[in-house]
């Protein structure tokens, strides 16, 4: 039972990762804009600042939203997530990447249901006319109940935020912010939190003292150097080869935005957040240091050009606490989850993508064991067979055809669908393919069970699957 | 709607000399028909070369296909019947050249069905295999 929570919440993150990871290259192209052609930023640029705003708060959730509805159900999926994101967005009216990333996949999965409720009963010459209009009376349809729905919860969420932050200055425990800070800013709340909050509390605390600390509350660029360091020292693929890029834009940048996917993508790295961010606290609080006004973007150069004569070495200390403590526990955390190999999993399906078929794959996972045995290899219960072809026309559908009606006839009401080799779904269970193709196949799927077989119709081996669905659904 | 399609389209040979020699013979009447380019029969052939005989779906019968976007102007099927086998990659013998030109449509997945439920019928199979008349043929799709 363990094992098997374990073994989703690696699917989970997989999913995670598979989502982002696609999308790390919009998030640099706008991290560079920002950091560079914003009126704080290093070659303001007035033309080129009118980018950020559309980028992050459409495109960026837009594509995200894309990726995760195309994992839950290709194309079709990834355009009823997109749709129905756009709801959350306009709604919003902040940047929703957390929102996007439920909203997407979920869009996804209702549009697949639905196709799988009608799957039969469409007569036939409609089937166009039906997919489309279903897609777009079912995106209408969430699109307005995200626009509805979402504006109310962000403006609970945001009274709510404001309230515990002041609760907990009043406390005068600051480190305890970072519990709220962190998870805040990783949800897009960050302006909120700072312009809301934190920059009116520190502008009447910097009339007083000429110095406030409560500037540095959530704009501590420590934490994020630390977490995107362990990454690039740590981390896994296409993650550990981006990080180093997000590190410019992040600490020198303060385009902080840069970090949130690595987060996004791996959520219980958010503790490393939150200790790297209190630790900092704590330190900029042993030094009664302060900056004299809202840095803003939150880079190290925002930092030094406004801390006050004489409180160098506690700014600097704080930012360097910040950043090895995040970077020891994440560092920690990825070390820890290396063995589990479901995200690395999804990870390296991307990458595998363009690879090129260079690189013979081994093909271990092939399902047979010694005696060509089907059995023994899947423990999984199978709920989606996935028949691929190279066409994903021909012989697959032949294939999958004959084996939905030998399941239905045994009263077994299981998905089994036809695919192009390259666009075997993510959430297929088993693999079912030619011998020949297998190799192939394996690069796409990576550690998914393939079932190889010599005649598409009738193989032994898909005998022995059939007998295997068929006992897991007595 | 097999049969629909299929109409006209069956030809008997008594042997050709090599199999891309069958794939190229079976697909000459959707090329007369404007339902294939030449493309997309070099693209069979390539297909086979590559990836090998899959094709061959039952034993004596290949279902020769490509990708869509190789060719594909209109979804067709033709059927060539050969008297004498002729080999395929993998040593498989052949006597029945099917070639499939598929347009991606919701009725292709029907079309594969019904065709399907032909290649699983051993009978059927037998009786297109061993037949040398043109109507034993187009009955067997009925």
């Amino acid at each position: 039972m363990a094992v098997d929570a374990r073994a989703r919440l690696q699917a989970f993150g997989g999913f995670l990762t598979a989502m982002v990871i696609p999308n790390m290259g919009a998030f640099i192209a706008w991290g560079f804009i920002t950091a560079l052609f914003i009126p704080t930023g290093w070659l303001p640029n007035e033309a080129f600042a009118k980018l950020v705003s559309p980028m992050v708060s459409l495109l960026l959730p837009l594509l995200l939203a894309y990726a995760g509805g195309k994992l839950i159900y290709s194309t079709r999926g990834g355009i009823a997530g997109t749709i129905g994101t756009i709801g959350l967005i306009v709604g919003a009216n902040i940047p929703m990447f957390l929102g996007a990333m439920v909203m997407g996949p979920l869009s996804a999965f209702v549009i697949k249901k639905f196709d799988r409720k009608i799957e039969n009963n469409i007569p036939s010459g409609f089937e166009m006319l039906v997919n489309n209009f279903s897609l777009g009376i079912i995106g209408f349809i969430l699109c307005l109940l995200a626009n509805a729905l979402i504006g109310p919860i962000i403006q609970e969420a945001n009274s709510f935020l404001s309230m515990s932050i002041k609760a907990l200055v009043n406390t005068g425990v600051l480190p305890i912010l970072a519990l709220v800070n962190e998870p805040a800013k990783v949800l897009f709340l960050n302006n909120v939190i700072d312009q809301g909050v934190y920059y009116p509390l520190g502008m009447q605390d910097a009339l007083n003292t000429g110095k406030s600390i409560y500037f540095m509350m959530a704009s501590n660029p420590g934490a994020g150097l630390g977490l995107l360091t362990a990454y690039s020292i740590f981390g896994k693929g296409n993650a550990k080869s981006t990080a180093p890029g997000a590190i410019i834009i992040h600490f020198l940048g303060g385009i902080h935005e840069m970090y949130f996917p690595f987060v996004l993508m791996k959520p219980i790295t958010i503790i490393a957040m939150i200790a790297g961010s209190a630790c900092g606290i704590f330190t900029f609080q042993l030094f009664d240091a302060g900056l004299v006004a809202g840095p803003s973007p939150g880079s190290i150069f925002a930092y030094l050009a406004l801390t006050p004569k004489g409180h160098f070495f506690g700014v600097i200390a704080g930012v360097f606490v910040a950043a090895l403590v995040s970077f020891i526990i994440t560092a920690f955390i990825l070390k820890m989850s290396k063995n589990g190999n479901d995200d690395e999993l999804s990870v390296s399906i991307l990458q595998s993508q363009s690879m090129k078929s260079e690189g013979k794959a081994v093909l271990s996972n092939i399902t047979e064991d010694n005696n060509g045995k089907v059995e023994n290899s899947i423990n999984k219960v199978i709920k989606f067979v996935a028949f691929a072809c190279d066409a994903g026309m021909g012989s697959s559908a032949m294939g999958a055809s004959v084996m939905k009606k030998k399941l239905s006839k045994a009263g077994i009401d299981i998905h089994v669908e036809h695919f192009a080799i390259e666009k075997i779904p993510m959430d297929a269970d088993v693999i079912v393919t030619h011998k020949n193709l297998a190799e192939r196949a394996k690069l796409v799927v990576q550690d998914k069970p393939i079932v190889a077989i010599e005649n598409y119709l009738a193989d032994p081996k898909l005998n022995e699957l059939i007998k295997k669905i068929k006992n897991q659904h007595k | 709607m097999i049969a629909k399609y299929l109409a006209g389209n069956i030809s008997i040979l008594d042997k050709t000399g090599s199999w891309d020699e069958s794939i190229v013979l079976a697909s000459q009447v959707l090329l007369d028909k404007k339902i294939i380019k030449e493309s997309y029969v070099q693209a069979m052939i390539d297909n086979v070369n590559k990836n090998g005989s899959y094709m061959v779906i039952v034993p004596q019968i290949a279902l020769a296909h490509a990708r869509e976007d190789k060719g594909v102007l209109k979804t067709g099927l033709s059927l060539l019947k050969l008297n004498r086998p002729v080999m395929f990659p993998e040593e498989k013998l052949v006597s029945v050249i099917m070639v499939l030109a598929a347009k991606e449509e919701k009725n292709h997945l029907e079309l594969m069905s019904e065709l399907a439920d032909i290649f699983i019928d051993d009978k059927k199979v037998k009786n297109i295999s061993l037949s040398s008349s043109i109507e034993i043929i187009q009955e067997q799709f009925r």
